[in-house]
């Protein structure tokens, strides 16, 4: 059985800089990493190839000759085999050509796939729209921001917890299928020296355009829908006070002057609703 | 050239430097200043100083000598022995004198070099070194520094400073003054082999300037200093034979040495050190490997495995005792998050850490030679933790250092119960030869003492830190005794009764099982030809 898991390498970034001046992240003297919720989907690949021997995981990457890197990381962490498509025509794809160029790279390497596994997004641009675009392309059922999966009915279909705002909810889809990953490991892995051996001892296979049959106009930038107009970081929320140091009691009655003071009903005229 | 002649610095007004007077103001304004990271307090001190310069600190020196006032010298105040803790007299702490002077290349040794004066920490050291940004520098009026500043930013390669002392906190004064050392000096040596000159005042309010390889003692092993005013200040190196390990127990002291070396780990016995020029070595990139055993003896064959084999190159190599482990599984236990790393192996018997130079994007890596050697040791790459991204060679470290942490809060437990108890640690170093017979020493003799103890540390150098935590009073004070016994084994084994910490104050004691009665007196000898009232550090190295 094959699964994908599309990667992308990001910058190591904890809190975002941003060029006033171009608008653009400031990725300088910052590594590069391979993308959290990238190895979250990995993380749950690997799960679900330790319950079934069978499975194969192949990671897939669009990026620059550097992204390499990303594939290695995803070897080490038990990838079968790494496909990284490179070329200098993918350069600007925004969301639309990068999810094209992935499900060609799919069609074309892993035609027997049978489920996709994604990152809920990546943390360099957090649009969380590559996954469910890569879905539709290809015309498969898909659940994101998954948290927990497993394989169900004679790995026929996958049952997914996922989150939504007020809770959890799960669902199952048959396979082939989709599904994106808020979260992983809580901690994470950490690979032996010998698999970080054995991963370059594996091929990473290089595609460029031309193996994936596109036309130039629909990649990269040319083959882009939308562009970046402009990047900002979201204004500042006001923080919040924080109240140390006191017993149970006194910050209960602190928290509920606070609230009074904004004219927020507090237990005094409202009972607690549960 | 075995004689040097000091000078005096520009003159400056005594009352102008910086200072705080009488004990209860000290006290109220700088609680800290009583003491260092070894929590020892002593008698009342009246005089604090902050001389932001060579010249004022000269003008307390030379008020102090007047007065017969002993002066103590304080750095960042994180040793470990209580050498800044003032008994009397003056402190005179360096905190001003804290600006990077020069980044600069030496085209002989083609090394990149740091000046910087005394209180500089060594995380800046670490952090301008590698972001190759000296804020100090940056304002200079000096063409030859913006000139080298500029070259040293134009490099592509990133530098570090070798030695790596846990507390980072540190300053590159206190650290060559104490020679720390930290887990690098497995490969890299102790500060003393990084430090390419010294400037250092003397009691004399004067200032010796000493590049390494300058000046070297004599064939009779002396030698001659001279003050600006022409005194002589003859110093007859000891004729002790240093121990084969890593050592910070009395003077350094050997055939045709140089002069300052003579400074370096003598913990301000002799004089000042108001600045220093340090050598950065090329960074080339690493992978941490953490390889589990299945038993504190497998780990140690390990090492001596991995010692012996001249084709590896490991930066250090540390040690977690399986005891360490099941300290560590507790922590994950109660949160994993704080420990950072995956759940410890149920196989896991200890733990050997070390690096590899790796390359991630290099084709075809080969470690046949690690492979080889660790599998000749019954131990297997496969029973690994490995990482090599930034951030997985800070989590790393962070695991390493992890246990001291831990054992901290379990004795903060126990001392609310009882306020009088501490931890007992060694900082014992035999020979290479020696390292299992040391072991078994620790182990059977606190096994059957029944105490809670971990080992762990720099196990390359036969260095183990072994920490026991005391249940109660009872087991301290045997903890003690058990303690001074393996201080004279480790001495016996031609060993260092303080192979890091210094000796300060706290291990003046220590000294005797390591040196006969005489060579103390020769090293006596030293201090009172540089220091002849014994005014500068009183009670360090020598218990007053
Ligand atoms: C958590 C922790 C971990 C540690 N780990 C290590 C370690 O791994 N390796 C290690 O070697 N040490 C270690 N230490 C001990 C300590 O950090 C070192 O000894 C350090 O080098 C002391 O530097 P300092 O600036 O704090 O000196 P201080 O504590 O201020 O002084 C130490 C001694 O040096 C003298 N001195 C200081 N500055 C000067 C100067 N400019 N001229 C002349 N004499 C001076 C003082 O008089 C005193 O005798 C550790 C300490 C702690 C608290």
């Amino acid at each position: 059985m094959e699964i994908v898991v599309a990667v992308k390498q990001v910058p190591e970034i904890s809190e975002v800089k941003i060029n006033r001046e171009t608008g653009t992240l400031i990725r300088e003297g910052v590594a590069s990493i391979l993308n959290p919720f990238c190895e979250y989907a990995l993380d749950h690949a690997v799960r679900l190839k330790a319950a079934n021997p069978e499975i194969r995981i192949t990671a897939l990457s669009m990026g620059p000759p550097q992204a390499r890197a990303a594939l290695l990381r995803a070897l080490e962490l038990g990838a079968d085999r790494a496909i990284l498509v490179c070329d200098r025509k993918f350069a600007g794809a925004d969301t639309w050509a990068t999810a094209l160029t992935l499900s060609e790279a799919i069609h074309q390497f892993v035609p027997g796939y049978k489920l996709i596994l994604v990152g809920k997004q990546a943390i360099d641009g957090d649009t969380a729209q590559v996954g469910p675009e890569l879905a539709e392309m290809l015309s498969l059922p898909q659940i994101s921001y998954g948290i927990e999966a497993e394989l169900t009915a004679g790995l026929k279909r996958i049952r997914v917890k996922r989150e939504i705002e007020s809770g959890y909810q799960i669902m199952e889809a048959r396979l082939p299928a989709l599904v994106s990953f808020s979260k992983g490991e809580v901690i994470r892995r950490a690979p032996s020296f010998k698999e970080i051996l054995g991963a370059r001892a594996k091929q990473i296979k290089v595609a460029d355009a031309s193996e994936l049959g596109l036309a130039e106009k629909e990649v990269g930038l040319s083959g882009s829908h939308t562009h970046v107009v402009k990047i900002f970081p979201p204004s500042q929320k006001v923080h919040g006070r924080m109240l140390t140091g006191l017993e149970a009691g006194e910050a209960g009655r602190e928290i509920c002057l606070f609230l009074k003071d904004r004219g927020i009903p507090t237990d005094s005229d409202m009972r607690y609703r549960t | 050239m075995h004689e040097i002649t000091s000078s005096l610095p520009p003159a400056c007004d005594f009352n102008e430097v910086r200072r705080v007077e009488g004990f209860d103001r000290i006290r109220e304004q700088y609680p800290d200043f009583l003491s260092d990271e070894s929590k020892l307090t002593m008698g009342p001190f009246d005089l604090l100083f902050f001389p932001a310069n060579e010249s004022e600190l000269s003008a307390v020196v030379k008020e102090m000598v007047r007065r017969n006032i002993p002066i103590t010298v304080a750095g960042a105040r994180t040793g470990l022995v209580g050498g800044c803790v003032p008994p009397e007299g003056a402190l005179v702490s360096l905190a001003q004198m804290s600006k990077v002077l020069a980044v600069y290349h030496a085209p002989y040794a083609r090394e990149w070099r740091i000046r910087a004066e005394a209180a500089v920490r060594l995380a800046d050291i670490d952090k301008m070194a590698e972001s190759k940004r000296f804020p100090d520098l940056e304002k200079s009026q000096d063409p030859f520094v913006i000139e080298q500043l500029r070259l040293y930013g134009g490099e592509q390669q990133r530098y570090f400073y070798p030695p790596d002392p846990t507390e980072m906190s540190a300053s590159i004064g206190g650290s060559v003054a104490t020679n720390a050392s930290g887990a690098r000096t497995f490969r890299f040596g102790p500060t003393r082999d990084w430090v390419r000159g010294i400037r250092v005042m003397t009691m004399t309010g004067e200032v010796l300037d000493i590049p390494r390889g300058k000046y070297f003692s004599s064939p009779s092993g002396w030698f001659t200093v001279y003050d600006g005013k022409g005194s002589c200040y003859p110093v007859r190196i000891p004729d002790y034979q240093m121990p084969r390990t890593k050592n910070t127990a009395g003077f350094y002291a050997s055939p045709h040495m140089d002069l300052v070396d003579l400074f370096i780990g003598s913990e301000g016995s002799f004089g000042i050190i108001t600045s220093v020029d340090i050598a950065l070595l090329a960074w080339q990139p690493k992978c941490s490997i953490i390889l589990f055993t299945e038993s504190d003896e497998r780990a140690l064959h390990l090492v001596e495995t991995l010692r012996s084999d001249k084709r590896l190159k490991l930066d250090f190599l540390e040690f977690y005792s399986s005891s360490a482990m099941d300290l560590l599984r507790d922590m994950q236990a109660g949160d994993p998050r704080h420990v950072g790393m995956p759940a410890i192996p149920e196989s896991a018997g200890a733990a050997v850490f070390f690096d590899v130079g790796f390359d991630p994007l290099e084709e075809k890596p080969d470690f046949r030679a690690l492979e080889e050697s660790t599998a000749s040791a019954g131990v297997y790459l496969a029973d690994s933790w490995a990482g090599y991204e930034p951030r997985e060679l800070a989590r790393f470290k962070a695991f390493r250092h992890l246990l001291p942490e831990k054992i901290t809060q379990v004795l903060s437990e126990r001392k609310k119960t009882y306020p009088g108890l501490h931890r007992l640690s060694s900082d014992l170093a035999v020979p290479d030869e020696h390292l299992f017979d040391m072991w078994r020493l620790y182990r059977t003799q606190l096994d059957q003492a029944g105490f809670e103890w971990v080992a762990f540390g720099h196990v390359g150098n036969n260095h183990l830190h072994v920490s026991t935590m005391p249940r109660n009073m009872e087991e301290l004070e045997r903890g003690l005794r058990l303690y001074a016994q393996f201080a004279q084994k480790a001495a016996a084994y031609g060993g260092a009764v303080s192979a890091e910490h210094g000796v300060g104050k706290i291990k003046s004691k220590f000294l005797a099982k390591m040196y006969s009665a005489d060579e103390i007196n020769q090293m006596h000898a030293v201090k009172t030809a540089l220091d002849p009232d014994m005014l500068l550090n009183p009670g360090n190295i020598f218990a007053a």
